[in-house]
């Protein structure tokens, strides 16, 4: 089951959790994000932007799981996207050659890998699963929550994080096993990253306004 | 019943074919060289493990050119629905290099990895599913415990796993300014080791239900397996091993074995100072007696992505054969090693099960347990 969805966007971040008050908010300056992580990151101001991103989402939908903020569960990671690591790629190789092609920078080398921002997200939210980028060449969201769910259910991992993220917008799902009376998510057909954020930043929007 | 590995061939700096790895492991000598590759720049090393007459047609890829022949025995061969998985870390990275050295940004959208795993279903014929699989120098063992799920799972009954690594100007670039490159071949659990060799190469095995599989030469079961994560470091290992022993422990647990059930360690063995070290805890820590363990590094290099797939094709071949390799530059184990690594082959009795190991940046680990076809 999705327990929880947050995604985080250039204008609005958001939460839906049935389990817990859902909100939307204007998205804040980058100084002020750490607030949203709401622990202390190491590095975290070296972090790509999406890293960032990926990083503030994830701390939503995690306190379904921690809601004092020690995880006691085994969760992984996964995650999907079309570039997989391709504009990081070129941000280290830009640079290299910039410099002369003799020496590159370590710091933007680690990021060169599709599975660099989910370690980035192990070691500041303590994740010890699994961690993997899975990228379908169809119905690629399909495919990462069942991957998912399957890794769940076969005991790899208590709980999973799928991070589904590209230029615009990071999308960050919780799953667990089915628990009986907890409420899931139900997630829109089909849809970028982009359009679901959208589609739950319309339905937070509208449950406000009914209240 | 546990999916089985019933094909599976490689290229690497040995040549072309299982036998050319096994044939060079075992005679004991490195095919690293010196490589002028990069002789203009100003590299850390000059060694590297590159694949022989490997023919790059202008426009192509080398992880292209290298699958392209690897994999031509099996165009049209295969039931067209088979699903496939594709395991990389870089892919074709020289597309990256190309649109920065051109100033054409829009060459780099060829550098997706779904572009090569799109050319190589056309190539071999295939319109089942298609996935990208990565998880840094985890990634093929990664993609089989995946792979070995779907079976498990009555998602297909085969999946083809393949992957690859080419080495390039921006990985050889990026691992000299990590200062992880040694300036001789890699001595993998050596004493004096003091870094690791890059090296390329391609690698698939195709997996199938039990109950479809034929005893093949090499044909192994997954009994198990285990993923996890250190959330220690981005590049440095959990210097007690944490992540590796309970990927290990997982492993054990999912295929019903006790440590004692182990019969020899295909270990990732980096020749780095503090993988080496952390493996050494991980295998102490979990297994606790020694049993012949191997790193295939010192022969081929490190090659990324496939390296996962390649230890797996060794194990399964060392089953077969009653014997483990050496460990290629091996001379004065490290005091950890001692007892587990060597630098001559091993004999085994009655060896049914191997333990393969990888692990990788961002604290990746995983662990997978091989049986012989009619082990335990």
């Amino acid at each position: 089951m999705i327990r929880s969805l947050a995604w985080f966007c250039a204008d609005h971040y958001g939460l839906y959790s049935p389990a817990r008050e859902s909100f939307t908010r204007p998205t804040p300056a980058a100084e002020e994000l750490l607030a949203i992580v709401n622990r202390p990151v190491k590095y975290f101001s070296r972090m790509t932007r999406e890293t960032k991103a990926g990083l503030c989402a994830a701390s939503l939908v995690l306190r379904d799981l921690a809601p004092d903020g020690t995880l006691r569960q085994e969760v992984g990671l996964l995650a999907a996207g079309e570039d997989g690591c391709v504009p990081a790629n070129q941000t280290y190789f830009h640079d290299y050659v910039t410099a002369g092609r003799s020496m590159g920078r370590g710091n933007l080398f680690i990021y060169t890998l599709p599975t660099s921002t989910l370690g980035e997200l192990a070691i500041a939210l303590a994740l010890t699963g699994p961690t993997m980028y899975v990228h379908a060449d169809r119905a690629p969201l399909a495919t990462l929550l069942h991957q998912a769910m399957q890794l769940v259910a076969d005991g790899e991992a208590e709980a999973i994080l799928t991070l589904w993220s590209n230029a615009e917008a990071s999308v960050c799902m919780l799953l667990q096993r089915d628990v009986p009376g907890m409420a899931s998510i139900k997630l829109p057909e089909s849809g970028s990253p982009l359009e679901i954020a959208r589609a739950f930043y319309d339905k937070v929007s509208a449950e406000a306004s009914r209240e | 019943m546990s999916p089985v590995i019933v094909q599976s061939d490689c290229v690497t700096a040995y040549g072309w074919g299982t036998d050319a790895l096994w044939d060079g492991l075992m005679s004991g000598r490195t095919a690293i060289r010196t490589s002028r590759r990069f002789a203009d720049r100003a590299f850390l090393s000059n060694q590297l493990a590159e694949v022989p007459e490997l023919v790059v047609r202008p426009g192509e890829s080398r992880a292209m050119a290298m699958l392209s022949r690897l994999l031509s025995p099996l165009v049209n061969q295969l039931d067209s629905a088979t699903p496939i998985i594709l395991a990389t870390t870089v892919g074709e990275i020289e597309y990256v290099e190309q649109s920065v050295l051109d100033e054409s940004p829009e060459l780099a959208i060829r550098a997706r990895p779904q572009m090569l795993l799109g050319r190589l279903k056309q190539w071999l014929g295939l319109s089942g599913p298609g996935l990208v699989f990565s998880s840094a120098c985890a990634s093929s063992t990664a993609a089989l415990t995946r792979a070995a799920a779907m079976i498990t799972h009555n998602e297909a009954s085969s999946v083809l796993v393949v992957s690859c690594d080419a080495i390039s100007e921006f990985v050889y670039s990026g691992f000299s300014t990590l200062l992880s490159l040694c300036e001789s071949p890699a001595s993998p659990f050596d004493a004096s080791r003091s870094g690791l060799t890059l090296g390329e190469a391609a690698a698939y095995a195709l997996v199938t239900r039990d109950d479809r599989a034929s005893n093949q030469r090499d044909a192994v079961s997954v009994l198990g397996w285990g993923n996890t994560t250190d959330a220690v470091h981005m590049t440095a290992p959990d210097r007690y091993a944490g992540g590796l022993q309970r990927a290990i422990g997982k492993a054990l647990t999912m295929a019903k074995l006790t440590p004692a059930d182990v019969d020899l360690i295909a270990a990732h063995g980096t020749a780095t100072l503090y993988s080496d070290a952390m493996e050494m805890v991980a295998f102490r820590a979990a297994l606790a007696e020694p049993r012949p363990t191997f790193s295939i590094k010192g022969g081929i290099g490190h090659t990324l992505a496939p390296t996962g797939l390649l230890q797996t094709i060794i194990a399964a071949r060392s089953l077969s054969q009653g014997v483990t390799p050496p460990v290629v530059g091996l001379s004065i184990p490290d005091e950890s090693a001692i007892g587990w690594a060597h630098g001559v082959p091993m004999k085994l009795e009655n060896a049914d099960v191997a333990l393969a190991t990888n692990s990788g940046f961002g604290g990746v680990n995983t662990a997978v347990l091989l049986g012989k076809r009619s082990g335990k």
